[in-house]
């Protein structure tokens, strides 16, 4: 049975003049580390925000874990995990105290989230900036804690929405080296992003969404087979999103 | 449980490192009460111990514009001058110097008062004796009063209506003596009557007594009436820092991790709620304080709490109920933390107003009465009034502590259903 089920569905905003995603389905298997990727509006934030739970889609359906979203999303949020494309901190606490916050929220007990935490900052050495400040950190520090706060209580299904937008290459390494390793202990990962190189690595499966529409899904590697001119997947990308692209 | 003591820790600490909002909190509203206080208490003072400048031209040179000269040289109400420059004021010399503000009030006796007073008494005296008098003319004068344009209309009123209970009183008196002199003419001088004498003493004397259930004198001072009004306006800006933090949890995306995680959005708001009433409870407390022990140290009179203690406790709460639901109300309502600030601050400012906070509710046009009735700036000023200035217990004010409760959970059910609304947009 899938993990995630999307089933025809659509997604309409009141002021726009075509559905933000349009008739999509999809389903992602267990242990999938699946990559959304697509052009900037083209309906991956949308998607993910659905699957969270943020957004109601206009019409069809969403199960996941076999549970309907409309019906079940409080028993959904407690396996589900999700790492905002923005830094949800709080900018004057403490990096510590922002993963005790949330920790405490996905109602992780003391000790064990006090162990968790320790064991995070210190598999992303950031044991000693955890006790300053978030205002004080540099992008990839801020998008470290940020992850973190996402995986406190081992959630089954991790939704990352351009977890490494903006950060160097060091701290964008060892993101996903991290999330690699999540993905081997079990768990689901869903993933957009605007890195074609990176999805190319990461993902085992991935789908590529233009204007609310899914116009191409499989692993990667088979995807750049099945295009005989491409060398990768960024150029599988542009070929399937721009009209007048032409491979060099 | 431990999620609600979590976001109320992390409320906690995001209070305590915002410098700005504990400055609003705390400092700002401290200092305004001080001030307010003082400025209200020095100008009651001006009155009462300075007294108003004001200057008299004594035109008549007679027995009224002596009296009238010599009673407001000793009376506490004004600071009395006759004279400009080491000369004696003219008509036009007080007329500039009261449009130049030298001078709040100037009084003008013009020539002949007196004796356009005696003329009269005398007319009615023959007219009584039932001699012809239509030969006689009656003479009127007018003394005048020039009032400075900048004093405020209830101010001069309130001035003016003394002083000229103060002539009218001196008129009577120098009525009273030309009539005795005109009788003592017609009687002969071989009979002995005793001729009555004018008193001081009135016949019917007016005593002011509050009508306060609290035993013992507490009298209407800048004190006991700046505290309270102060004190509810400052609780109510606790809208500010609140509406800052939905606003910044909005615009720095916690609020986007707070609807996947398994626990409400509301128990965030719950969370801020309790801390932030807290924060009011403490606000209304160090200003209560500062009634009692500051304020006094300034020379100011101490605050009377009045009777009943549990019936502060009871319109504090409903006071920081109220402000707290109303920031949560204008923290859904905005869309960015500038427009949140303009909205709590604006409406706070009007409910202020209409409310009574600067001008009383009593002098306002009845249509604005009416309207005041519907600020919560207004039922709190009248529990609170009710308290320390009518000594009213606990039940008493029962009333206002509903209307703010009821207006708490109006708000809290609005802010509820904008947000639902906006979450499934």
């Amino acid at each position: 049975m899938a993990m995630i089920e999307l089933k025809d569905i659509t997604k309409s905003y009141d002021e726009a003049e075509k559905p933000a995603v349009n008739h999509l389905s999809l389903s992602i298997n267990k242990n999938e580390t699946f990559g959304l990727l697509g052009p900037n509006g083209a309906g991956k934030t949308t998607t993910i925000s659905m699957l969270c739970g943020l957004v109601q889609p206009t019409s069809g359906s969403i199960s996941i874990k076999g549970l309907d979203l409309k019906l079940h999303m409080n028993d959904v949020k407690q396996f589900i995990g999700v790492v905002p494309q923005d830094i949800a901190l709080y900018p004057t606490l403490t990096g510590k105290e922002n993963l005790e916050f949330y920790g405490a929220m996905y109602g992780v007990p003391k000790v064990l989230l006090n162990n968790r935490i320790a064991s995070w900052l210190k598999k992303f050495e950031m044991e000693k900036a955890a006790n300053k400040s978030v205002s004080s950190y540099s992008g990839g520090m801020k998008r470290r804690i940020n992850l973190i706060a996402g995986i406190l209580h081992q959630p089954e299904i991790l939704f990352l929405d351009e977890p490494t937008v903006g950060v160097d290459v060091q701290s964008r390494s060892d993101i996903m080296h991290h999330l690699k390793e999540l993905n081997a202990e079990g768990m689901t990962i869903i993933y957009t992003s605007h890195h074609m190189e990176e999805a190319e690595h990461f993902c085992s499966d991935v789908a590529i969404i233009n204007n609310g529409e899914i116009i191409t899904r499989g692993n990667p590697l088979e995807l750049i087979e099945n295009q005989s001119d491409c060398r990768n997947l960024e150029e599988v990308f542009l070929k399937l999103t721009k009209p007048n692209f032409q491979v060099k | 449980m431990r999620k609600l003591s979590a976001a109320m820790r992390k409320e906690f600490l995001l209070l305590i490192r915002d410098k700005m909002g504990l400055s609003i909190l705390f400092i700002m509203p401290m200092v305004l009460i001080v001030i307010m206080t003082l400025i209200q208490d020095a100008a009651f003072r001006t009155v009462n111990e300075e007294g108003i400048p004001l200057l008299v031209v004594n035109e008549d040179q007679d027995s009224l514009g002596f009296r009238i000269e010599a009673g407001l040289k000793n009376s506490d109400l004004v600071a009395f001058h006759n004279e400009i420059n080491g000369k004696r004021a003219t008509r036009d010399e007080l007329f500039k110097a009261v449009k130049e503000g030298k001078f709040l009030i100037g009084i003008v006796i013009p020539k002949g008062t007196t004796k356009a007073i005696q003329e009269d008494v005398k007319r009615l005296v023959d007219e009584s004796l039932g001699e012809d008098v239509s030969q006689t003319k009656q003479r009127s004068t007018e003394i005048e009063m020039v009032i400075d344009p900048i004093a405020s209309k209830s101010f001069v009123t309130s001035v003016t209506s003394q002083l000229r209970e103060f002539i009218s009183a001196l008129k009577t008196r120098v009525m009273f003596e030309t009539f005795n002199a005109q009788i003592a003419e017609l009687i002969p001088d071989d009979v002995t009557i005793k001729k009555s004498e004018y008193s001081n003493k009135q016949a019917v004397t007016y005593k002011e007594v509050y009508a306060s259930e609290i035993s013992g004198e507490i009298k209407p001072n800048a004190v006991q009436h700046n505290i309270p009004a102060w004190t509810i306006f400052a609780m109510f800006f606790i809208v500010l820092p609140l509406v800052s933090s939905i606003m910044k949890e909005k615009e720095e995306g916690s609020v986007f991790r707070f609807h996947t995680i398994p626990a409400s959005y509301f128990l965030q708001i719950n969370a801020k709620l309790i801390v932030f009433i807290v924060i009011c409870l403490i606000q209304f407390f160090l200003m209560l304080l500062i009634g009692l022990v500051f304020l006094p140290m300034l020379g100011l009179p101490v605050l009377q709490l009045g009777n009943s203690y549990s019936g502060i406790l009871l319109m504090a709460l409903g006071c920081a109920l109220a402000a707290s639901g109303f920031g949560v109300l204008v923290g859904s309502l905005a869309t960015t933390q500038q427009q949140g600030a303009v909205l709590g601050s604006l409406s706070i400012l009007i409910f202020s107003a209409i409310g009574g906070i600067w001008v009383p509710a009593y002098v306002m046009p009845s249509i604005m009465r009416r309207i005041s009735e519907i600020s919560p700036l207004k039922w709190a000023m009248d529990g609170f009034y009710g308290l320390f200035l009518r000594g009213e217990g606990c039940v008493d004010i029962l009333p206002h502590f509903f209307k703010l409760a009821v207006f708490f959970a109006f708000c809290l059910a609005i802010a509820i259903r904008i947000q639902s609304k906006k979450r499934i947009g």
